[in-house]
């Protein structure tokens, strides 16, 4: 299936074009979780990312659900 | 180590060793300590009684990085109660290096006087009459200041508004680059200050009286070792660098805490133009800076210099609270009005925080529509001018509400919340109603535990352990001088223990287990907690406004729902 993802802080900067207004498509296997999905984006530090989506912080198992499109962020500690 | 008591009725100064009560304090810690036992709790913040207490960190003026901070003390003419607000800039590594422990301001000049406290290279201090600065806004005068006094000069100073000595004054700071844009903005330290009669404390940064380090070489060490963490740490290396604080934007919103139309909803319409991304990205394309250094000592980089259309410089890190406030808050979703609205509250000496706030409260009580920009300037124009209006929102958002009968003021002690909404992230409820300091977002800010999965936001358990557990470390490291970037990095207990190696190593004392942060951020906040008793604050003063217990917040429609008993025992150590 495929899955919007957005991507947000200094992650863009890591896919060349990206486009803020689209997001990219990512096509993940049935049954896909948030982990499959970072590593599927090959970003270096999985620890650092924070995946939302409806308002909620996702863990690492969570799966990905059709037709909602996740946020992919930075861990902060405030600011 | 060096005390300046500095007696504003009688135009003295006097300069003594530090008495061994305050030994191995600086910063919060030490202004928190001195305002305990020398300020009469129910004085009137704006009387010749109270003292406003200026304290670089503990390490400040040594060679470990991000240690600029220093911390100004009183008791607040906005929450009635004690008062810490830290500030970066250049001042604190100034006095560090001239071996000033403190500068405590008391009594109050004659009425009408106006005065610069100024300490040359050497240490000499001296009061200067300033009259012919009177009103003047703090671009203009630091300008003034630095042509006099040379470019190697920090100054502290307060704009019209610490002159009208309006509740939500603040205390400016000039930053790396002589710009006075970073602000002591919480609790209205700027109207203590303009009450005394003190225009500007202007410090020469070419002091080399600084206090010996016992053990310089076990100091190196441990230098390395944070140096390190700092390096390691993703938020420090990679995201403050090139978004700075407004990267926070994009995940508050999307957790839906993102306090907007005055605390109405979690998100907002048109977030995307506001965001750290979009702002990083505009002050790219225009020539400005995304990455700059605001203050001394800094190995972060978290500022930028934000520029208008044609590249020219509009103000000076432009952060996350003044972003929300300013724009969340009011819903004016446009980040040249946020800057043109930072700059002006830089420049008369206003709270960014409060000030928006207190332009929410107006906007939802109906005196103007959310989003509308002209209106936002001219309020905050209104604080120089002095207008009732001007006078009404320079008194604090609880006033505003007050006089438009409107109870929807999203405030603790009088101080307006941050950018986290506690229906939420209900740890940062915890933290806003507790913290001595009124609702603050420094004080113990959970945002990180709730990313990295650590807390859920919306779920009451662990948040009052894991706010009380960063009140007490935060509260030690304001202690240190080290900024609130640094901070963040370094809560693991491996910090702790480098920290307490640097501590060793300067002081020469040895350090119980224990002592840091726990034993050290545990009496200060005592301290500040037995200044507010004493001031008449009950537990009652721990709550949050009702409306975050009744009112749900779209998108999660939920409420803010830890017990008030849970609250009171907050510092039960
Ligand atoms: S990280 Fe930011 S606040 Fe901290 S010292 Fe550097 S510029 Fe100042």
């Amino acid at each position: 299936m495929k899955v919007t993802v957005r991507l947000y802080g200094t992650w863009r900067q890591r896919f060349p074009g990206y486009e803020p207004s689209e997001g990219i498509e990512v096509e993940v296997p049935e049954g896909a979780t948030v982990r499959d999905l970072v590593t599927l984006l090959e970003i270096p530090e999985p620890r650092q990312v924070v995946v939302i989506a409806g308002g909620r912080v996702l863990k690492a198992e969570d799966k990905m659900q059709r037709q909602v499109p996740v946020d992919v962020m930075q861990t902060i500690g405030g600011g | 180590m060096k005390f300046v008591r500095v007696n504003m009725t009688g135009g003295t100064v006097d300069v003594d060793g530090v008495p061994q009560d305050y030994a191995g304090l600086g910063g919060r810690g030490l202004t928190s300590a001195l305002i305990n036992a020398e300020v009469p709790p129910t004085c009137d913040p704006l009387g010749p009684e109270n003292k406003l207490v200026f304290a670089p960190g503990f390490m400040s003026g040594t060679p470990l990085p991000n240690t600029s901070r220093i911390s100004l003390g009183a008791k607040s003419p906005l929450t009635g109660g004690i008062k810490e607000s830290n500030v970066g800039g250049t001042v604190a590594t100034a006095l560090g290096r001239l071996g000033i422990t403190a500068i405590i301001v008391e009594g109050q000049a004659p009425q009408g006087s106006l005065y610069f406290l100024r300490i040359d290279e050497t240490g000499n201090v001296s009061l200067i009459p300033a009259q012919e600065y009177e009103g003047k806004r703090t671009y203009e005068l630091v300008d003034k200041l630095l042509e006099v006094y040379g470019q190697k000069t920090s100054v502290l100073c307060i704009g019209p508004a610490g002159e009208h000595r309006l509740a939500l004054a603040s205390v400016q700071s000039s930053d790396a680059d002589g710009r006075p844009c970073r602000a002591a903005g919480r609790g209205g330290l700027g109207a203590v200050m303009g009450a005394k009669g003190l225009k500007a404390l202007i410090v020469d940064q070419r002091g080399r009286s600084a206090d010996p380090i016992a053990d310089p070489e076990a100091f190196r060490e441990a230098v390395k070792a944070v140096v390190k963490m700092v390096q390691a740490d993703h938020m420090s290396a990679e995201v403050m660098p090139k978004l700075g604080t407004a990267a926070l934007v994009a995940p508050v919103n999307a957790m839906g805490a993102f306090p907007c139309y005055n605390a109405r909803q979690g998100t907002l319409d048109g977030w995307e133009r506001i965001s750290g991304e979009a702002m990083a990205e505009m002050i790219q394309e225009r020539g400005g800076n995304p990455t700059h250094m605001g203050c001394s000592q800094c190995m972060i980089h978290c500022s930028n210099e934000f520029v208008d259309v044609d590249g020219r410089f509009v103000t000076g890190s432009l952060e996350y609270e003044t972003i929300w406030a300013m724009g969340g808050m009011t819903g004016i979703v446009d980040l040249d009005t946020i800057a043109r609205l930072d700059r002006l509250c830089d420049d008369i000496g206003v709270d960014t925080m409060s000030t928006g706030v207190g332009i929410a409260v107006a906007m939802d009580a109906g005196y103007k529509e959310f989003g509308d920009a002209a209106a936002a300037l001219e309020m905050v124009e209104e604080l120089a001018q002095g207008t009732e209006f001007g006078r009404l929102l320079g008194s604090g958002p609880d006033a505003v509400g007050k006089h438009f009968g409107h109870d929807r003021v999203p405030t603790v002690k009088g101080q307006s919340i941050a950018a986290y909404d506690p229906r939420a992230m209900l740890g940062h409820g915890v933290t806003y109603a507790t913290s001595p300091m009124g609702a603050d977002h420094t004080a113990g800010n959970l945002v990180g535990a709730y990313l990295t999965h650590m807390l859920d936001p919306l779920n009451p358990e662990g948040q009052v352990a894991t706010s009380a557990f960063l009140q007490v470390a935060m509260a030690a490291y304001d202690t240190m001088g080290q900024c609130f970037m640094a901070n963040v990095a370094l809560l693991s207990p491996e910090s702790f223990a480098v920290m307490s190696k640097l501590i060793e190593a300067k002081s020469g004392a040895q350090l119980e287990a224990d002592e840091f942060p726990h034993a050290l951020g545990r009496r200060v906040l005592k301290a500040e907690r037995e200044f507010n008793r004493k001031a008449g604050f009950t537990e009652e003063d721990d709550r949050l406004p009702r409306f975050f217990y009744s009112e749900p917040l779209p998108p999660h429609n939920t409420v803010f729902s830890i017990a008030d008993e849970e609250l009171d025992g907050v510092f039960d150590f």
